[in-house]
């Protein structure tokens, strides 16, 4: 059962067959997909002997790219962050863009997962899964980067409240403190949410298992779930309420991130406005990513019965109406700059607009606002290769953004005379790029043993739509 | 004690099924489903754990902060008051969060007595589909003559397998 012709088990029932591309007015689960299809075509995936052939192509150079990130990390561990760009007056360089871009990243995932459950709609089951593991790894790659940031990354620990015999305390009341916390809680929280969520599954996986092994290491990991009456009434009843707390709880981190900037008095960043519009900027790229997951995960997994047309639709359109936001926040950051009183403000701005990186600016607008609006058109939504092409656009124009945010307002601070420069140095550039490795590579492992679908909520899913069938 | 395992093809089948042997009063009855059974008991002890626990870290650290940042090391910069509770806020909310979120999950182990890697049940065949797609009924008694009766009401209601388990 875990042979390749059972994981195209779908297809020998598709009237189409083979590749099945995403129509307009698709159901959320094509006909042809019940109960057993899709858990048998689930279970087989995960429970393969040997790895698919494009999972090989995939891994190797992103275990590459994450060597480069040890290797960066061990450098920067041992030389210190001079080897950075990072200088007076732009003390805040690519480590702090990165930590913030894939924070951002992350917090989509949690919205589909938490807030779109609470809301009871019915595209969220297929996507949930992926979107949790995206936030998962994109947590992770973000979690380091505040730490190789510290200079003296050891000493990380002070962030923590303990006793201690300098007999000091951190400051409860810095933003920046607020952040360590927030972060802490977002890693821990999506962690066991989403094992959590994955335990009915792992117990479908060991039963489906067939070899001792994987017998034993789905079945740690399920800790004896059974399906059981009291196991799904209280698994339920936490679920929900989880979910409840995640969804504060990601708005929460990603305005915090933007508090991080706020609550300093530097040129640019003294804004009210911060913490929404880093929340806009973080579901954009949520957005972004979970389609550039999707989109090859259906194809290569064969999940076409389950990754319609639909998903591909909303996904888009949620694309769309966060870029719509993020538009507003571009424009009101322009509107208070200019109707405010600050001249310091308004010589930054120009800068941006025309100054020697004005070309990360535009790009920003570019990529965040002007492209997304492709995506008022239906065909176009359900265009696999531009859709691909608008989310990776859109993530460069993230990180763009961030990267106008932290360097462009340091380098022209209220004295023109401490006016400086900044180029990220190949050290920079190695990790951001090696941190896109530890990205793909746990999102690899993952599709490689987790089921990517969640089992059980597409049972319900396929039985709520049975009895609207029936009544219709 | 002795099971008596009922496998049904659906979640009708199995409820009417719960519904006569429940009447009939032959045993402890227990379900195994692929998702959980509409229309049964609802209540569970845990939005109450996760709320208090929530509640508890809340409380915890913001006390610490207020402890802290007032108490044992206060700083005065410019005058601003020590007890600046609204700065205190984010991480209150945050370390409320985290501990909810512990105690939802861990909360729902200590619930269901997990992780509880076997049981007399698992013996059972039928059990290995009820992650799937069968919906499985299982009546728990010591008294021989309980699970004749509940395999006489059992058989007039068709399930597509049955197993016993003796002692």
């Amino acid at each position: 059962m875990t042979d390749i012709a059972a994981s195209h088990v779908f297809h020998s029932e598709s009237p189409r067959g083979g590749s099945r591309a995403p129509l307009l007015g698709d159901p959320v689960v094509l006909p042809n997909a019940t109960n057993e299809s899709i858990t048998e075509h689930i279970c087989a995936i995960t429970l393969r002997e040997r790895a698919f052939f494009w999972w090989w192509i995939a891994i190797i150079p992103a275990t590459l790219l994450a060597g480069v990130l040890v290797v960066a990390i061990s450098w920067l561990f041992y030389a210190g962050v001079g080897i950075w760009g990072i200088d007076w007056p732009v003390a805040w360089g690519f480590a702090i863009v990165n930590y913030v871009w894939w924070i951002g990243i992350a917090s989509g995932g949690t919205f589909i997962s938490a807030l779109f459950y609470l809301v009871k709609v019915d595209w969220r089951t297929s996507t949930n899964r992926i979107a949790e593991t995206m936030t998962l790894f994109a947590a992770a790659a973000a979690g380091i980067f505040p730490i190789l940031h510290l200079g003296r990354p050891w000493l990380f620990y002070w962030l923590f409240p303990y006793p201690d015999t300098m007999t000091i305390w951190p400051q409860f009341r810095s933003p920046l403190l607020w952040d360590f916390f927030a972060l802490l809680t977002y890693v821990v929280s999506s962690i066991l949410f989403w094992y959590l969520g994955l335990i009915p599954d792992l117990a479908t996986v060991r039963d489906r298992a067939t070899t001792r092994g994987k017998q034993i290491l789905y079945g740690a990991m399920a800790m004896g779930f059974r399906g059981s009456d009291a196991q799904w009434r209280h698994y339920h009843a936490a679920y929900g309420v989880l979910a409840a707390i995640m969804a504060p709880l990601v708005v929460s981190v990603h305005s915090i991130v933007g508090l991080d900037f706020a609550g300093a008095a530097t040129v640019g960043w003294h804004s009210t406005q911060f913490p929404p519009l880093f929340v806009f900027g973080a579901l954009l790229s949520g957005f972004a990513m979970v389609l550039l997951l999707i989109v090859p995960l259906r194809h290569f997994l064969h999940l076409e019965d389950v990754i319609t047309g639909r998903h591909f639709d909303v996904l888009c359109r949620m694309m769309l109406l966060s870029s719509l936001c993020l538009a507003y926040a571009y424009m009101m950051d322009a509107f208070t700059t200019f109707y405010g009183p600050d001249q310091a403000d308004k010589t930054m701005f120009i800068d941006k607009l025309i100054g020697s990186y004005s070309l990360v600016y535009w790009t920003t607008i570019f990529f965040n606002v002007v492209l997304p609006q492709l995506m008022w058109f239906p065909r176009l939504r359900l265009n696999q290769p531009l859709v691909l092409l608008i989310s990776a656009c859109v993530i460069v124009g993230m990180w763009c953004e961030r990267y106008t945010i932290v360097i462009m307002a340091l380098r022209r601070t209220h004295l023109p005379s401490a006016w400086g420069d900044y180029h990220g140095t190949i050290w920079d550039w190695a990790t951001l790029i090696g941190s896109s490795g530890l990205f793909l590579t746990g999102i690899l492992l993952t599709v490689r043993i987790m089921p990517m679908i969640s089992m059980f909520e597409m049972r319900a899913l396929v039985k709520s739509r049975w009895r609207e069938g029936e009544r219709s | 004690m002795s099971h008596l395992v009922a496998e049904f093809a659906s979640e009708t089948g199995l409820k009417d099924a719960l519904q006569r042997l429940r009447a009939a009063r032959v045993g402890e009855l227990r379900t195994y489903t692929p998702m959980a059974l509409s229309g049964e008991a609802e209540n569970s002890p845990l939005p109450l754990i996760i709320f208090v626990a929530g509640m508890i870290g809340f409380a915890a650290s913001f006390a610490m902060e207020v402890y802290a940042n007032a108490v044992s090391y206060p700083l005065d910069i410019g005058g601003r008051p020590e007890f600046s509770w609204p700065a205190f806020m984010p991480i209150a909310f945050e370390i409320g969060v985290l501990f909810a979120v512990l105690g939802g999950v861990l909360g729902y182990f200590v619930v269901n007595r997990m992780p509880r890697f076997y049981e007399r049940i698992d013996e059972c065949d039928l059990m290995r589909r009820a992650t799937r797609d069968r919906w499985i009924l299982s009546i728990r008694s010591g008294d021989q003559s309980k699970l004749a009766r509940a395999r006489e009401v059992l058989d007039l209601l068709h399930p597509t397998a049955i197993e016993e388990l003796l002692q």
